[in-house]
């Protein structure tokens, strides 16, 4: 469970919130803050005041597996294999283990033959998978994902719901603008503004926007 | 007005993009998995790059521009002022019309990603082109910036529109679908049969074909119509 308590940083304010084990989506129209609120979640920036907490303790940077929305931004290395490899070097893994597990990570999403690529060749989607890939390698108990999917074909976007799926995290924040997704976490967090405009299961947050265009389209659509 | 590449070929290690398309005015939707070659083609058709092979031809072509995946790929100016006077635009319209409206002062990397692309696309969209070329301009926008760009779109018409995009939901009234597969450019036709033969369809579109209901273009108004029909 993560607990944000009296939380101010920039324009992000919350008071009080309670963001149990699961799959949580993070919705808001864009510059609503939630890149900002990722990143605190993530450890990787300290809050102004206030206190998040991820089972009782502070989150330490490094730990949650963390996919940036500007999938350059995530590459610390050239090539693909080192950039998949480095969070089990930093983990001192040993090297025949390392190469095994970061071949089969590869494999999982169909990019084996492109390890040896660097990671400026590789095309936008891909590059994605590539972040994914390796958040995932580690096998982080939280797994941050910050509107990656906005880069992927639908059957490259259900590789990588079964990726995260099948990771064994125990808790899944992201923000996506694909209400559609949004709408199949278990529970869906609406910012507006830093604020948190409403926070409960899809069926309790959605239907206060029906009359907008945040509205699930599928729920639209076919329900 | 006419786009041709002709036996147009590209090599990037053992991956090779294959072409042999002529692009006339309307919408044209390309879709296709990642590392298809949507961006090379982009590429090569706002002639960013050159072809190995085959010759990239445009006719009576007087204005091109290309848009990139990632907006800061664009930025040239210290402030969204400046950054808005390089496209030729007025900054403060196009500061409201991308919801900004007050920020022109701001430095373009202070904004959110999806604010930046918003920012961006306006900026470019406030101006016609005979040519548009818009590599994934719907990925981080919100909604409304999705339906905003769609407007723009469907208002440049008389050009030739190229549209890369993975968009599921969100799209443009569309003439002209392609598809890249493994490298290679494919013209699946014009809508409403072009859906038939659609690999790369969005679920939604997908889920109505298997029910045999064909919406008669992509936008939301004409899944709803076909979802309807479904339901009938």
């Amino acid at each position: 469970m993560i607990e944000i308590r009296d939380l101010a940083f920039r324009s992000i304010r919350i008071g009080h919130l309670l963001i149990p084990d699961g799959t949580t989506a993070l919705i808001g129209a864009n510059g609503s803050g939630k890149t900002t609120l990722l990143r605190l979640l993530a450890g990787l920036t300290p809050p102004d005041t206030g206190s998040i907490t991820v089972d009782g303790m502070l989150p330490e940077p490094g730990c949650a597996g963390f996919v940036n929305e500007y999938p350059d931004r995530n590459a610390l290395f050239s090539r693909f294999a080192d950039e998949l490899a480095a969070p089990l070097r930093f983990r001192h893994i040993p090297c025949e283990e390392l190469e095994q597990r970061v071949k089969e990570a590869a494999a999982t999403a169909g990019l084996e033959r492109q390890l040896e690529r660097t990671m400026d060749t590789l095309s936008g989607g891909e590059k994605v998978l590539a972040a994914l890939l390796s958040a995932l390698i580690s096998s982080p108990e939280t797994l941050i994902l910050d509107e990656f999917d906005s880069h992927l074909d639908y059957d490259s976007l259900v590789l990588a719901e079964n990726l995260i799926s099948s990771s064994g995290a125990r808790r899944v924040i992201r923000c996506t603008q694909n209400m559609d997704l949004a709408a199949q976490y278990g529970r869906v967090i609406v910012l507006h503004r830093g604020r948190v405009l409403r926070a409960g299961s899809p069926e309790e947050v959605f239907p206060a926007l029906e009359e907008t265009c945040c509205y699930p389209f599928s729920w639209r659509a076919f329900r | 007005m006419k786009l041709s590449l002709s036996a147009v070929e590209w090599h990037a290690g053992s991956w090779k993009f294959r072409a042999d398309a002529t692009f006339t005015p309307g919408v044209h939707l390309v879709s296709g998995r990642v590392g298809s070659g949507k961006t090379t083609l982009a590429l090569l058709s706002a002639r960013q790059l050159q072809p190995d092979a085959g010759t990239v031809v445009c006719e009576d072509i007087r204005s091109c521009t290309l848009s990139f995946q990632y907006p800061e790929y664009h930025i040239t100016g210290s402030t969204l002022y400046e950054e808005a006077e390089s496209y030729g635009v007025d900054p403060f319209a196009a500061c409201a019309r991308a919801g900004l409206a007050g920020r022109d002062e701001e430095d373009p990397f202070r904004l959110s990603r999806g604010e930046l692309k918003w920012f961006q696309l306006t900026c470019l969209l406030m101006r016609r082109w005979d040519l548009l070329i818009l590599d994934e301009p719907f990925s981080a926008l919100d909604c409304r910036g999705k339906l905003a760009v769609c407007r723009a779109i469907e208002e440049n018409r008389g050009g030739i529109v190229l549209v890369s995009t993975h968009e599921q939901y969100i799209l443009p009234k569309t003439d002209f679908l392609w598809e890249m597969m493994s490298g290679e450019l494919t013209l699946r036709g014009t809508l409403p049969d072009a859906i038939s033969t659609w690999e790369s369809a969005p679920a939604l579109v997908r889920r109505l074909r298997e029910q045999g209901v064909l919406p008669a273009n992509l936008t939301r108004d004409d899944i709803l119509e076909a979802a309807c029909r479904m339901h009938e």
